[in-house]
């Protein structure tokens, strides 16, 4: 077990220093998230205050397409990384479990959607003037982002040596993602419209947020038992 | 230490490999030559356990392939015409990450001692991406035999690689045999190919055709050689 996570730590190390370098990754994400909600702000009236209602009841599903749409842009480019120069050769030719070299991108890219998503609750929070600071909020994204990410990062690594892999991601991804996104966004919606009327509570959200738990679970067990054949031919 | 016997391997109904039999002794240096098409990365790809063989036996220091992968992996090495290094990583950050895929003791130390081996200890701290392509072989060989395989396996190693680059290539080569290292190489190089080998291998219809030790040919007859025996 030491040995699993001590290839796991090298992978997310390796992940993080060449972020740290480039940051390449967050900053597409980041680029694209912001120029989409300026966007949609103008197009729904809100910057003018003409819509303000609509614009709020449109923005917990806005922030969930922007969350997908943007951690494809951060999977593609993580994954293209490892291909390039045939790096990736490399690690799996090293004594390290399959599962190992999965959990670990799993994880980097997790923490740069999750980065992503804290950046989204203060610009939502600003644009759409909406609790998405509240804890359980957050709370959603985050278990969200994982199961989107567990099975993200195994469909990349089907698509990535394609030549069409920007057109392949979302078409296979998001379908298979759906029963994940429909109760987060769920979830989110229903909070934050209770915050705003003051009667949230967890009892109203619990059933979404367990499917999203155990969609999560269940990604990351398909994940690990299905890795090794994604990547070896 | 390298024993292939009857290797076939199909991609589809497409035979690429139809039967190799190649043996590499421990501590031997063994180049495999051919056509465009031949096998030869397929079967460099089975021996360093990226590909699964169709049929066949395939054994590396007496493990076999691919159920013994795991532990055939922690003995070889592998240099190919690709870098398998990161652009955006340092020198010193590419031989750490795979000093920690490895679980290497002290393993600062030794990223130092394998930089200092192929001359890159003082460009230790710059990335990848700004190094010449004869650099960067020198640290793919640094970073193949970073673990200190029995094994190394070249994949058209000078691909690229101008004169000067050729030069230090073969001296690091020299080396790494002088050591007692086994190794394959695939190379399009004949007359260098045996040059630096004990023995060249001629792989073509996905069969070995030929096998000559540097002893039982010239360089400049290898080449009537290699036509006789891919026309």
């Amino acid at each position: 077990m030491k040995e699993f996570w001590a290839a796991v730590w090298a992978v997310v190390w390796k992940d993080l220093r060449i972020e740290g370098r480039t940051r390449q990754t967050i900053s597409v994400m980041v680029m694209f998230s912001l120029a989409t909600i300026i966007m949609f702000n103008f197009a729904l009236g809100m910057a003018a205050n003409i819509n303000l209602a609509a614009g709020r009841s449109v923005s917990p599903a806005l922030l969930w397409a922007i969350v997908l749409l943007a951690a494809i842009l951060g999977l593609n480019r993580s994954l293209a990384l490892d291909r390039e120069n045939q790096v990736f050769d490399a690690m799996l030719i090293a004594p390290v479990p399959r599962t190992a070299l999965y959990a670990g991108k799993v994880i980097s890219i997790t923490l740069f959607t999750l980065l992503l998503d804290a950046i989204l609750v203060v610009l939502f929070t600003v644009f759409f003037n909406q609790p998405y600071y509240l804890p359980m909020v957050m709370l959603i994204l985050a278990l969200g982002t994982i199961g989107y990410i567990a099975v993200g990062v195994l469909i990349t690594s089907m698509t990535i040596q394609s030549r069409t892999r920007e057109v392949l991601l979302p078409v296979l991804l998001l379908p298979v993602s759906l029963p994940l996104v429909l109760p987060a966004a769920m979830a989110t919606t229903t909070y934050i419209a209770s915050a705003m009327r003051g009667e949230a509570s967890w009892e109203m959200i619990q059933s979404p947020v367990l499917l999203v738990i155990a969609y999560d679970l269940l990604m990351i067990a398909v994940g690990f038992l299905t890795y090794r054949f994604v990547v070896e031919s | 230490m390298i024993a292939i016997n009857g290797l076939v391997k199909q991609y589809g109904l497409n035979p690429v490999l139809r039967g190799v039999n190649l043996n590499v002794a421990e501590g031997e240096f063994v180049t495999l030559v051919g056509p465009n098409g031949a096998g030869k990365s397929t079967l460099m790809g089975i021996v360093a356990t990226l590909l699964r063989p169709t049929a066949g036996e395939v054994r590396v220091g007496g493990w076999q392939l691919p159920e013994q992968a795991d532990r055939v992996r922690s003995h070889i090495g592998l240099v190919s015409h690709h870098s398998l290094l990161y652009r955006d990583m340092t020198a010193a950050e590419n031989l750490s990450f795979f000093a920690r895929l490895y679980r290497l003791p002290d393993a600062e130390a030794r990223v130092a001692t394998a930089l200092r081996k192929v001359g890159l200890f003082a460009r230790q701290r710059d990335p990848v991406g700004t190094f010449s392509r004869g650099m960067i072989q020198r640290l793919t060989i640094a970073r193949a035999t970073l673990h200190e395989p029995d094994v190394l396996l070249l994949d058209e190693p000078y691909t690229g690689l101008d004169q000067e680059a050729t030069g230090l290539l073969d001296v690091l080569l020299r080396e790494e045999s002088a050591r007692g290292r086994t190794i394959l190489m695939i190379t399009h190089d004949l007359a260098h190919g045996l040059g630096l080998a004990d023995r060249l291998a001629i792989l073509h219809g996905g069969r070995i055709a030929r096998e000559v030790t540097r002893s039982e040919i010239s360089p400049a007859a290898v080449y009537d050689l290699y036509a006789e025996v891919t026309m």
